[in-house]
């Protein structure tokens, strides 16, 4: 068994990922066994045992990911991506309805939210296309691309999953990157999601967080300018396509390229704006100002920030977090659990656990760096712009700085399915670590 | 690491490394704005922060009947004693809790069971009874110091003031069940609302229960109130009074007059379909689902085989058997199907397919009759005869669908039942049995699979006064304001069906009832004098020897306007011993009614004596 060899195999691990991820999953059960507690001391939740359970055997997922040579099975990474296809599909009509959405699967009281082993398999595929496809011209790849991550994203959309549909927005942009596709098209990409949402919470910005009678509400009041403007930037859209494809002048090529970003992101904020409703887009903009609905959307917000601040530099002590016991903060052991661990541990704890993402995200840089293999290397950038992400968001919520898009802290939050995932993905990439050197 | 910059892609990797940094450069310096620089301002906050909503009920509406008087239903105030745990210290505990055991006679382990050990540390009110008297309040209220973490609590209870029979037409409300309220939590009910669980009281339930207010006030990070200024107030809006079509003391001469019999009587106005009076025996009283023992008299009321919670004048079917033959005629009329004067001759016994068919009337039967005299003798022989070889099945059900039979009335009352017209094809998909001119000649009488409840038959005489067009029956009349009782909006009547039978024909069947009376099978217990009635008599065979099911459907006064008539349906189960109740039940309506007497004057005046006789044989 030439393959293994197993001495050099132990010896080449990223050690360092692996005690980063270790100390996190740690730091998880023990904030979310905080949580679980309430401003008596009484404890109401045993979610910290669970998430032990989900450690023990994610451990196992990943002894298993580490163990599977990916270069050698990228040709069955199509298998892989197309059963969670079906089984995203099957948890859409067949799923189980949780909070209004069918997002989880499951027998009994146990259940998996196929959408977040979407993500490995996604990668595992995209980083399979990329490879292969080199040689292409950067256009195709963009769209080919895109078609992949867009099954899985509209599924998920459709459960409907709003966070968890987004994260494979970056993780396309970091693969696209990595994968040397023309820059100009990654930044659209970017520009597009930029412009969506700007757009998105236009209206409602206009109505709400803004004195009365401000010109963006004025704007978006009248339903036939609005329409009008649209109309005209489809026109100046088609003229510079046309322009270009006749003239081939770089000029038309940057027109259509600006419109062909307002007039995609008008048509999907469009969407957006008819199949979300209100409450759910103001719930993504509340956090510019949390203050307009302080009782509803803006509640999450202000709590969360306010047991961070109330923090300080040491925190409150262990199990001693009184806006988390005294139940103000929702989500606590889930979306928000970040309040939890700034508010005991302060601002000490937070620089801590800031600077260990860092690290971890660092070293898989330093992976994207050292291994030997291109396709390797994509599944890495995939597995960057995942992680990035989610810390990114998760964190940005809690202290107030980005919007509310319900996604887990990985290793941190309480969730066997997040929890699953991450180490599955930290498999994979200890077992890219051990292998890097080969050619 | 080594070797690292090698390969084609390593100089993009930069850029993602400067991410990052930047990413995490920037979260620490946010997290240090917040948690070093902003740290007392967010302190601050966490101590005070929370607005807590407490409910305040809105007042259910009360329902009065159609003279807007008096109401039938209202609210009683009745107290809620209710312990907030944190409030006590362990020292007295023991103590207050056994004090309070004493106060409200029961024992101290009942308190013990609804506040746990763990509870012992909660800012919230925990309920120890909701029915508490006023006396129980008063000595709370004197001795407050001795009830350290006790606080009474406002909490209403419905009261149905002698409502008798109308139990079943006003209902009863209940807390509201899991299944309730997994439909109905976006509509404005909460998890603990009473909800109508049956009659008006269900039916209206979104009118009556108004909308609910709240005081919102300010509560510390533990729970306790902050002697803040009392924060917003939303007043509750009460619910609205809802006003019957039910007339007080024509229901209460309906209900005599039925007195302690199984089944139902109708009255109700056929140019409105207003109903007057509906009453159902067995019936029970709504109070005691506002009792503490409402769970078991709901057991017993279950339980009870005359099922007293059916409301037996919507919610029951059963063969009409005689008053159906008001169909046939004018069947027969429209149709032009047999001549109204030609005679067919009753000799007792029809022998057909094998079998006798006996009339009412055994042998020699009742002789020749035409059309008026077979419906006023209410013969049998003659409308078999014609069913069976003039009519068809085909043509009967087509009219008793005109009439109403086997379709629902949508009267505003839940649990509505639409009866049954069999049909050849039903009859064939149920039974894998073809049609027989024998089941022809059942339902020619109003026998055989055919099912009808009282308020279909009621609503059948309706057609028949209105020269075609029924309106829909109801019970609501209006909605008025709780506290002015200004008139918010009145029920119009509404038309339900409108048949095509020709003015002719329903003339004529008029006249044909109110032969039944002057020289037919009502004559002798219709007697009243104070107004001529017109109706049809029916006695349904149900297969026990010695008893039937007792109909009477009818109206009044014979020859007024439409406006001024009142159709009164009676209904004695075969349950009971047989009286042949119905006609007479019926006179004594019609008497009070239209004599301005009470049930036992009007009684008394007409000869019969309400607790009845027992008959022996049938009767008709």
């Amino acid at each position: 068994m030439k393959q293994l060899q197993l001495p050099k195999f132990i010896s080449d691990i990223d050690y360092s990922l692996l005690a980063i991820s270790t100390a996190l999953i740690a730091i998880g059960i023990l904030s979310i066994a905080s949580a679980g507690i309430d401003a008596e001391g009484f404890r109401f939740s045993t979610e910290y045992i669970k998430q032990m359970i989900w450690a023990a055997t994610g451990a196992l997922l990943a002894l298993a990911a580490m163990t599977i040579d990916i270069s050698r099975l990228k040709d069955y990474t199509f298998l892989a991506y197309l059963g969670i296809i079906l089984i995203l599909v099957y948890t859409r009509f067949a799923g189980r309805l949780v909070n209004g959405a069918r997002s989880w699967i499951g027998i009994g009281e146990y259940g998996i939210q196929p959408s977040e082993f979407a993500k490995i398999t996604t990668i595992l595929f995209l980083a399979r296309y990329l490879d292969a496809s080199e040689q292409m011209s950067s256009f195709r790849r963009l769209i080919v691309s895109g078609c992949i991550i867009g099954i899985p994203v509209l599924l998920i959309l459709s459960q409907p999953d709003f966070g968890s549909a987004l994260v494979f927005f970056p993780i396309l942009v970091a693969m696209l990157f990595m994968g040397k596709i023309d820059s100009r098209y990654t930044l659209f990409i970017l520009l597009t999601v930029a412009m969506t949402f700007v757009l998105l919470i236009l209206p409602l910005a206009g109505k709400y967080f803004f004195a009365g009678g401000n010109l963006i509400d004025l704007f978006f009041q009248r339903q036939t300018l609005v329409n009008l403007i649209a109309a005209f930037l489809l026109v100046v859209l088609g003229l510079s396509a046309w322009g270009w494809v006749s003239f081939k002048k770089k000029y038309y090529f940057w027109m259509s390229y600006i419109f062909s970003i307002l007039d995609l992101s008008i048509a999907i904020s469009f969407v957006a704006h008819k199949v979300l409703k209100e409450y759910q887009i103001m719930r993504l903009m509340v956090f510019l100002n949390p203050n307009v609905d302080p009782q509803g959307a803006g509640w999450n917000i202000i709590q969360a920030v306010t047991a961070i601040g109330s923090g300080g530099i040491a925190g409150k002590g262990y199990m001693q977090g009184t806006q988390s016991h005294a139940r103000f903060i929702p989500q606590q052991s889930t979306d928000f659990i970040f309040s939890i661990i700034a508010e005991e541990w302060g601002f000490i704890g937070g620089i801590i656990l800031i600077c260990l993402f860092g690290a971890f995200l660092y070293r898989i840089v330093s992976l994207i760096e050292t291994t030997k293999d291109r396709y390797s290397m994509l599944v890495c950038s995939g597995f960057f712009g995942m992680f990035f992400f989610h810390f990114m968001i998760n964190i940005g919520m809690a202290i107030g700085i980005m919007p509310i898009t319900g996604i887990p802290l990985y290793f941190i939050s309480y969730g066997g399915s997040s929890l699953w995932a991450a180490m599955t993905a930290v498999g994979f990439l200890l077992g890219i670590s051990a292998r890097r050197y080969r050619m | 690491m080594i070797g690292g910059s090698q390969q084609p892609w390593t100089d993009r990797t930069r850029l993602l490394k400067l991410f990052v940094i930047i990413l995490s450069s920037v979260y620490v310096v946010y997290l240090f704005s917040l948690q070093v620089v902003r740290r007392e301002e967010f302190s601050a906050q966490a101590q005070k922060y929370a607005i807590q909503a407490v409910n305040i009920p809105a007042a259910r509406g009360e329902i009065y009947d159609r003279s807007n008087t008096a109401p039938f239903v209202t609210n009683d105030e009745a107290f809620s004693v209710e312990i907030v745990p944190a409030e006590i210290t362990s020292a007295e505990r023991d103590l207050v809790f056994a004090r309070v055991a004493a106060l409200l006679d029961i024992k101290v382990v009942e308190i013990q069971k609804k506040i746990p050990e763990k509870y012992y540390h909660l800012y919230q009110p925990i309920s120890i009874t909701s029915s508490a008297g006023y006396s129980v309040i008063t000595r709370l209220a004197e001795h407050k110091e001795d009830f350290p973490g006790v606080y009474w609590n406002s909490r209403p209870i419905r009261r149905y003031l002698d409502v008798g029979s109308l139990a079943h037409v006003l209902g009863y409300v209940g807390e509201i069940g899991r299944d309730e309220y997994k439909i109905l939590f976006n509509k404005g009910y909460s998890a603990n609302d009473m909800i109508g669980k049956a009659g008006i009281e269900k039916v209206y339930d979104s009118l009556l229960k108004g909308t609910d207010g709240h005081i919102l006030k300010a509560v510390d990070v533990k729970g306790k109130d902050l002697a803040v200024d009392q924060a917003r107030v939303e007043t509750p809006k009460p619910g609205k009074r809802l006003v019957l079509t039910i007339d007080k003391s024509i229901q209460q001469i309906a209900e005599k007059a039925l007195g302690s019999r199984m089944g139902s009587a109708i009255v109700l106005k056929p140019a409105t379909g207003e109903i007057l009076a509906m009453v159902s025996y067995p019936w029970y009283d709504p109070n005691i689902f506002s009792s503490s023992k409402a769970g078991d008299e709901y057991a017993k009321l279950l339980a009870d085989p005359n099922n007293p919670l059916i409301n037996r004048a919507v919610q029951s079917s059963y063969p009409p058997a005689s008053t159906f033959k008001t169909v046939l005629t004018a069947a027969i009329l429209e149709e032009k199907a047999f001549s109204p004067d030609a005679k067919i001759v009753c000799r007792g016994v029809l022998d057909y397919g094998g079998r006798d068919w006996n009339c009412w009337v055994h042998s020699p039967g009742h002789g020749p009759l035409d059309l008026q005299g077979a419906l006023a003798q209410s013969c049998d022989i003659y409308y078999w005869t014609v069913g069976r070889d003039n009519l068809g099945v085909d043509i009967i059900v087509s009219y008793a669908g005109d009439f109403g039979y086997g379709k629902l009335t949508g009267v505003d009352l839940p649990g509505e039942t639409q009866g049954m017209i069999p049909t050849p094809k039903w009859k064939e998909q149920t039974y894998n049995e073809k049609w027989t001119l024998g089941d022809t000649m059942n339902i020619s009488i109003g026998q055989g699979y055919l099912l009808a409840t009282p308020l279909q038959v009621a609503d059948m005489i309706a057609m028949i006064v209105n020269d075609g067009i029924v309106y829909k029956p109801h019970i609501l009349k209006e909605i008025r304001d709780p506290e002015t009782g200004a008139l918010i909006q009145s029920v119009e009547r509404e038309q339900l069906s409108i048949s095509s039978i020709s003015k002719a024909t329903f003339a004529k069947v008029r006249a044909d009832l109110r032969g039944v009376i002057t020289v037919g099978s009502a004559h002798v217990p219709v007697s009243t004098k104070v107004v001529e009635v017109a109706g049809k008599t029916g006695t349904a065979e149900i297969g026990l020897k010695d008893r039937w099911h007792s109909w009477f459907a009818a109206y009044g006064p014979y020859n007024a306007a439409p406006e001024d008539q009142v159709v009164v349906v009676t209904m004695i189960e075969a349950s009971n011993p047989w009286e042949w109740w119905a006609p007479y039940a019926a006179n004594v309506i019609f008497q009070a009614i239209f004599g301005g007497q009470d049930a036992e004057s009007a009684a008394k005046a007409v000869g019969v004596n309400l607790k009845g006789t027992v008959v022996r044989g049938k009767a008709e």
